[in-house]
């Protein structure tokens, strides 16, 4: 399909919206309603273009203009500026933008002062300045100066619609991306306009917006309507230090970006990647951040005479690591990890295991099934024909999977990616689009999704997956000829199944998959659970798992917090002063995986990057660093001593190239997998110090100056060091 | 207990009138809000909550879809509820003025009663009577035409005595069976235009 935009012909293929057309041309047209991931409406009338067609004669040619080799044929000009968004460009169309249309330039700063009728300009206090689309468009679009000289209207401020959104109602150019977010992503009619025309405004009706997938409003609102109100007034947007990263918060691994401001983490907001979480996180991810600035710990601790903890230096713990440490065989430490750690850390922890000859080695949370079925991605969910989840309870496990079910439901669209990125009016999308439940069955306890379902089955669910191979009851057996039926089946196992499954269970579920041609996502029990599974980072012949730590001579215990202590000497390297931290002999200071540089496995097999956040953390270490203090208090060679130390370790082990990941990710899948008995694991999304304390900004600052929080600065003469390989 | 709760067959009857499917039942919102508008004089929240029950949507929906339209109220009308046009036309002609004298006199605001139960007042958009302005609406009742300060002192005069006085132009209610409105009366609607007399000095022709 040709187009021809300010005089640029381009190839496009057909269905491509008006708006598209233009930027897939190098041009620019301001919007606010549009966005990539939800229906294009032509609410906000910004994205005015000229645009007009060929037409054809009775007979079929062209309606020509000029005469002999130079005629072409008549464009038929639409008598007036249309909406892009909305119009589907068609062959031979012709599409002119303000960059050459004095019409629809004129158009546009028009409809720009109409926005502004009534906007305050609040910018000055507002949270979105410097990320404001309007402020933005206003300043590239608009006159510049209003006709308009009368009062604004005026409703009302900092109207909280949940715990975590507030409304300022007077900031909203009903654009109605907010509205139809809820109804079109997470399936949750709770928002909408009340009232119409000059006194329309956004409410909820149902006391409050729902949690699980609100945050995502604060991202979208193209003013500063809808604001976060975890990271309300705690900075500006150009005082931020951006840096895009993973979550590792659960195994689905959403593209986030994390902003610190004066080595606080003040605020989380989602990143785009079209294979993992498209535009959205969940609430978790973006409100549940708090920890990462509150009570952490900066120095290492060591227990003096009296038996309390002090601070020390690094220095100093590893001395009194080289005490506790005296006299005992090197394997006897047990090492063990938390699941969220970085395939680096893994590497670095297993090569130090294998030096020293431990036995216990762990990594928790994990199953102790390994899956060997086909695997499915998340885009292979949102584009399946039948879903069945078993034993998972979303919410709590992979909350964007949820988002990725019901994009399956409403029909898969994922919109095209053009040279200018994820389309942005995919004019496939719908208000309101129709729903196949039909199409999801959910099998286990009720959940959010079970609302959702079309078929649901209460099962418990350590035997719903061999009940489901051979169906007793008219409901399975609905549901397996739903799978057998399906072209695209996608499996869902959750915690309920994955805990404690038996032998029979992987066969049982390679049956059914090939049975059905069925793909299969079991959801991990932590972040990187899958990748670290691949690096033998299981107990031993012989060895002691995480639970029963405490038979142990010793242990160094990384970012867990098992509530006991090895029988022996025992080091705990954490964020926190957690329980476990308290009963320690030494305590080292770790790095949240918001500061860590590495990688991580999700849910669907892929590699995701971690980059670094500025975030003041004192002396914390990742686990790397830490376990060169390790090896030396042991007396052993530390086999990496940084993160490319760690990768090469990884290319050498599992044939893993790590040196050129794609900022989107990479499939992979692990020759092997090592698996053992492991504890039940019951996954919650939401820890306790996730939760932001509502403090008033008097307590907060009170805080600040009590915990001696100073601002970071540079030193006046930085040490010379000795460069690391990091 | 809810207002539906003992009207199965009433239920039933508005949602037959729609497709049988989950776009069909979220019609049957407008006369389900009208039935309780009816009955009640205002669709409270808890109402609200049980329409939106019965359509399978939210009570936001409800509520959105509601304060829509100025016909249905969110809080309890007086005995006489007047309505004032203050749109372009009715504004040109004093409906402001008219507006601001019944405020005064009844000493009541938007959203609320008079003290003696009697009147509550809305300024509403265009009622279509632009050539009789400034108009008011009482209740369903009908249209009071060109309201000046002698006629609202008479209208208001009258339903203080609880004597409300005849429309000068009742609204349709119905759409008979050939499809034309009936007013509640039972006549023609555009009953009005059958009087014409053709102006002076104008040839026949068309009418």
């Amino acid at each position: 399909m040709k187009v021809t935009v300010d005089g640029i012909e381009i190839d496009l293929p057909a269905g491509t919206s008006a708006i598209d057309a233009v930027f897939s041309a190098g041009g620019d047209v301001p919007y606010f309603c549009a966005h990539k991931y939800l229906s294009p409406v032509g609410a906000c009338r910004m994205c005015l273009v000229e645009s007009g067609s060929p037409r054809k004669n009775p007979d079929g040619s062209f309606v020509m203009e000029g005469e002999g080799d130079a005629a072409s044929p008549k464009i038929f000009w639409f008598p007036k500026p249309m909406a892009s968004c909305t119009m589907q460009a068609t062959e031979g169309m012709h599409i002119r933008s303000a960059k050459t249309s004095e019409v629809v330039a004129k158009a546009q700063a028009g409809m720009m002062e109409f926005t502004l009728l009534n906007h305050p300009l609040d910018c000055p206090t507002c949270d979105k300045g410097g990320a404001c689309e309007l402020q933005d468009r206003a300043f590239e679009y608009g006159y510049g100066a209003s006709r308009f000289g009368f009062d604004r209207r005026h409703a009302e401020k900092h109207y909280p619609l949940s715990d975590f959104v507030i409304l300022d109602q007077e900031r909203c150019i009903h654009c109605k991306r907010c509205v139809r977010y809820f109804e079109e992503v997470p399936g949750q009619e709770v928002l909408d306009f009340i009232e119409r025309g000059g006194h329309t405004f956004i409410d909820t009706q149902e006391g409050g917006l729902p949690t699980g997938f609100s945050g995502n409003i604060t991202d979208i609102c193209p003013v500063g309507a809808l604001l976060d109100n975890v990271a309300r007034f705690r900075g500006r947007n150009w005082e931020y230090d951006h840096t895009p990263t993973t979550c590792t918060l659960c195994p689905v691994g959403c593209s986030i970006t994390v902003d610190a401001r004066n080595g606080r983490l003040e605020r989380i907001v989602a990143g785009e990647n079209r294979d993992v979480n498209e535009a959205w996180i969940c609430d978790a991810g973006r409100f549940g951040h708090v920890f990462a600035s509150e009570e952490r710990l900066t120095t290492p601790l060591i227990r003096d005479e009296d038996g309390q903890l002090v601070p020390a230096t690094w220095d100093a713990a590893i001395d009194a690591m080289k005490r506790g440490f005296s006299g005992m065989r090197t394997a006897d430490v047990a090492l063990y990890l938390g699941a969220d750690s970085t395939l680096e850390e893994g590497a670095a922890l297993e090569a130090l295991a294998a030096a020293t000859g431990a036995r216990s080695v762990d990594h928790s949370p994990r199953y102790e099934v390994s899956v060997t079925a086909p695997q499915a991605t998340l885009t292979d969910v949102a584009t399946a024909d039948a879903v069945v989840v078993i034993g998972a309870d979303l919410g709590e496990e992979a909350p964007v999977l949820e988002l990725r079910i019901l994009e399956m439901l409403r029909g898969g669209l994922i919109p095209p990616e053009f040279a200018h990125g994820t389309a942005i009016a995919d004019l496939r999308l719908v208000e309101r689009p129709a729903r196949r439940p039909e199409r999801l069955a959910v099998i286990g306890q009720e959940s959010r999704l079970w609302a959702h379902a079309g078929h649901r089955v209460s099962a418990n669910g350590k035997g719903a997956l061999a009940r489901l191979t051979h169906p007793d009851t008219d409901e399975l057996r609905a549901v397996l000829s739903l799978l057998e039926g399906a072209e695209r089946p996608v499996i869902i196992l959750g915690a309920d199944v994955l805990n404690g499954a038996s032998g029979s269970f992987s066969a049982n579920l390679s049956d059914l998959a090939s049975r059905t041609g069925a793909k299969v996502i079991a959801i991990p029990a932590a972040a990187n659970s899958r990748g670290l599974g691949a690096l033998n980072l299981v107990p031993r012949t012989g060895g002691l798992p995480l639970s029963r730590a405490q038979e142990a001579p010793a242990a160094f215990i990384s970012r867990l917090d098992p509530g006991v202590r090895a029988a022996g000497f025992t080091v705990v390297h954490d964020t926190h002063l957690t329980t476990t931290a308290r009963l320690a002999d030494v305590v080292l200071p770790a790095i949240t995986n918001y500061e860590k540089r590495g990688t991580v496995q999700n849910l669907e097999g892929r590699l995701l990057p971690l980059h670094p956040a500025a975030i003041q953390s004192g002396e914390s270490a990742d686990l790397i660093r830490t376990l060169t203090a390790l090896a030396e208090a042991l007396g052993v060679k530390a086999p990496a001593r940084g993160l490319r130390g760690a990768q090469a370790l990884l290319a050498d082990r599992v044939a893993l190239n790590l040196s050129d990941l794609p900022a989107r990710g990479a499939l992979h899948t692990f020759r092997q997998t090592f698996a053992g008995p492991a504890a039940p694991h019951t996954p919650t999304l939401w820890t306790e110090r996730m939760h932001a304390r509502r403090l008033t900004w008097v307590d907060r600052i009170e805080e600040l100056v009590q915990n001696d929080w100073q601002l970071p600065v540079a030193p006046a003469a930085p040490p010379a060091r000795a460069g690391g390989d990091d | 207990m809810t207002y539906f709760e003992n009207k199965q067959p009433l239920v039933a009857d508005i949602f037959s009138r729609y497709p049988d499917s989950p776009q069909g039942r979220r019609s049957a919102l407008m006369p389900l809000l009208r039935e309780v508008q009816d009955a009640e004089g205002f669709v409270s929240e808890s109402r609200m909550a049980e329409i939106a029950a019965l359509c399978g949507t939210t009570a936001t929906e409800v509520r959105s879809v509601m304060s829509f339209y100025s016909t249905y109220h969110t809080v309890p009308t007086g005995r006489y509820h007047l309505q004032v046009c203050s749109t372009l036309m009715c504004a040109l002609a004093g409906s402001d003025e008219l507006w601001d004298h019944l405020v005064e006199t009844l000493d009541v605001q938007p959203g609320e009663v008079s003290a003696d139960g009697r009147f509550s007042v809305q300024k509403v958009e265009c009622l279509g009577s632009c050539g009789t302005a400034p108009m008011m609406q009482i209740n369903d009742d009908g249209y009071y035409e060109n309201v000046g300060p002698s006629k609202c002192a008479r209208i208001l005069e009258s339903l203080r005595n609880d004597l409300q006085p005849l429309p000068d132009n009742p609204v349709p209610v119905t759409v008979g069976a050939d499809g034309r409105q009936v007013l509640a009366g039972g006549g023609a609607v555009g009953s009005s235009v059958t009087g014409l007399h053709r102006l002076p000095g104008q040839a026949g022709g068309e009418a």
